[in-house]
């Protein structure tokens, strides 16, 4: 069967990922509980997939590697596309926040079993079975604990968020300068100099590198709060984006054609991830007709 | 409006095996610098691998009868690379039908009522097929140098690991 008959199907997709090494120790002890499911993603709104991981109670990102003209040569087979596909934790609060957001219109201290409620993704009920979340929330909300019953009410405080944001550029800033990133527009001749090209970066440059990260995972209005709070220059003309072309921000800083903020935007987007969205869709209608 | 189908697939949950990382043989990866529009087996066995060389600066081959330099790229500690395909689609070659031993059997048993199957009717099952620790990546004429994409994207998982760590409190 080598498609002379015309009738050569291809072979079931392919899709190659890497994943945390420890998945596979705590495979030992689970005989389920590793899941794909489609959640909102904190910063567009829209679905996007997550892997979630219930032995280990831990959400993972799913972020796709696109380059154009690469296909994979996998044994004795061929896949096109070349897309490589990681799995990286993701901070469950990032998502939590946006029901927290949401629900704050209604002003009112509520339990999170009320808050984090979405009928376009009905998934979103897992995120309340992750550990710790009491703790978590302690960043971004008030709480109040009545007796009349155990349950704790929540509130969206913004102060609190931008404080907390505020600490994870901090701590992004730490990993910028430890990895050796190159966050200034000196990308290309600095790869001429071999020496300590960290440090010849600026404070600001870091820190317009690190918010650029962060406003991958929050809503506009949020990142442009942000912004103002860490006194970073003005983004460029405030548009009213539609929300997957937000991601301006931080490209103003850095026009070098190599820079990783822009491999990080314009490689990484949304609609790659839907290519994966988009397959699983297909795969799921053909097999339900099959049936 | 929504179709009804749609509807399904936002509540779709796509089981990943963990038996199938445990098992998961290892594969040979290549990373080509162009675009084969169908994916589906190739004897790259035959026509490929063989034709392999090690140059004065790395890895040397030929396909379509234009030259490629490559060399090994690891995959960044604490990763290990898994090829996944979906279940139940005629796989070629080592699907799960063909799995070994009774292990594969449990599973299966186990998977006509997974604990947790809140939409069964509308559950997937994906496996891991073969597992990898590097793989080449090639370019076209030159080494993608330490600024090809792909490097980059490598380099992704640990800053996303700052990204996404707890804040200390106050």
């Amino acid at each position: 069967r080598d498609g002379m008959d015309g009738g050569d199907r291809a072979r079931a997709r392919q899709h190659v990922f890497l994943l945390p090494e420890y998945f596979k120790d705590a495979s030992k002890k689970m005989k389920s509980g590793l899941m794909f499911v489609k959640l909102v993603n904190p910063c567009s709104g829209e679905g996007t997939i997550y892997l979630f991981n219930m032995c280990l109670q831990q959400l993972f990102e799913i972020k796709v590697f696109k380059e154009k003209h690469h296909s994979w040569f996998i044994n004795q087979s061929v896949q096109s596309g070349g897309l490589l596909h990681f799995a990286t934790p993701i901070d469950p609060l990032f998502l939590l926040l946006h029901y927290l957001r949401k629900a704050d219109k209604e002003g009112k201290f509520q339990p999170l079993d009320q808050v984090v409620v979405d009928d376009m993704f009905p998934n979103c009920i897992l995120l309340l079975k992750l550990p710790e979340l009491e703790k978590l929330l302690q960043h971004v909300t008030e709480e109040k604990n009545p007796e009349i019953d155990k349950k704790k009410y929540y509130k969206y405080s913004k102060e609190k968020t931008i404080k907390w944001l505020e600490k994870k550029v901090n701590q992004i800033v730490a990993a910028l300068k430890t990895n050796n990133v190159n966050v200034s527009a000196r990308v290309q001749a600095t790869a001429f100099f071999s020496g300590d090209q960290a440090s010849s970066d600026k404070e600001e440059d870091y820190i317009c590198y690190a918010h650029g990260l962060v406003s991958d995972y929050i809503p506009r209005e949020l990142s442009d709060d942000l912004c103002k709070y860490l006194k970073l220059p003005e983004p460029s003309a405030s548009l009213p984006n539609p929300p997957s072309k937000k991601v301006k921000l931080s490209d103003e800083p850095v026009e070098a054609k190599e820079d990783y903020t822009k491999f990080n935007r314009k490689d990484w987007k949304t609609e790659k991830l839907d290519l994966l969205t988009g397959y699983f869709l297909v795969a799921a209608q053909r097999q339900r007709r099959d049936k | 409006m929504e179709s009804s189908d749609e509807a399904a697939v936002e509540k779709c949950r796509i089981h990943l095996r963990p038996g199938t990382l445990r098992d998961a043989p290892p594969a040979t990866l290549h990373l080509l610098p162009c675009e084969v529009l169908v994916s589906r087996p190739a004897p790259v066995g035959r026509f490929f691998t063989p034709a392999i060389r090690q140059g004065p600066d790395g890895l040397e081959v030929s396909f379509r009868g234009r030259k490629l330099r490559g060399e090994e790229v690891v995959v960044p500690p604490g990763l290990v690379g898994y090829v996944m395909e979906e279940k139940g689609e005629g796989l070629v070659g080592k699907g799960f039908s063909e799995g070994s031993s009774n292990d594969n059997e449990q599973e299966q048993l186990e998977l006509v009522e997974p604990p947790e199957a809140l939409e069964r009717d509308f559950d997937r099952f994906i496996g891991a097929t073969a597992s990898f620790s590097g793989f080449t990546l090639w370019g076209l004429e030159t080494i993608p140098g330490p600024d090809a994409k792909v490097r980059g994207a490598l380099t992704w998982p640990s800053l996303a690991a700052a990204i996404h760590a707890q804040v200390p409190e106050d």
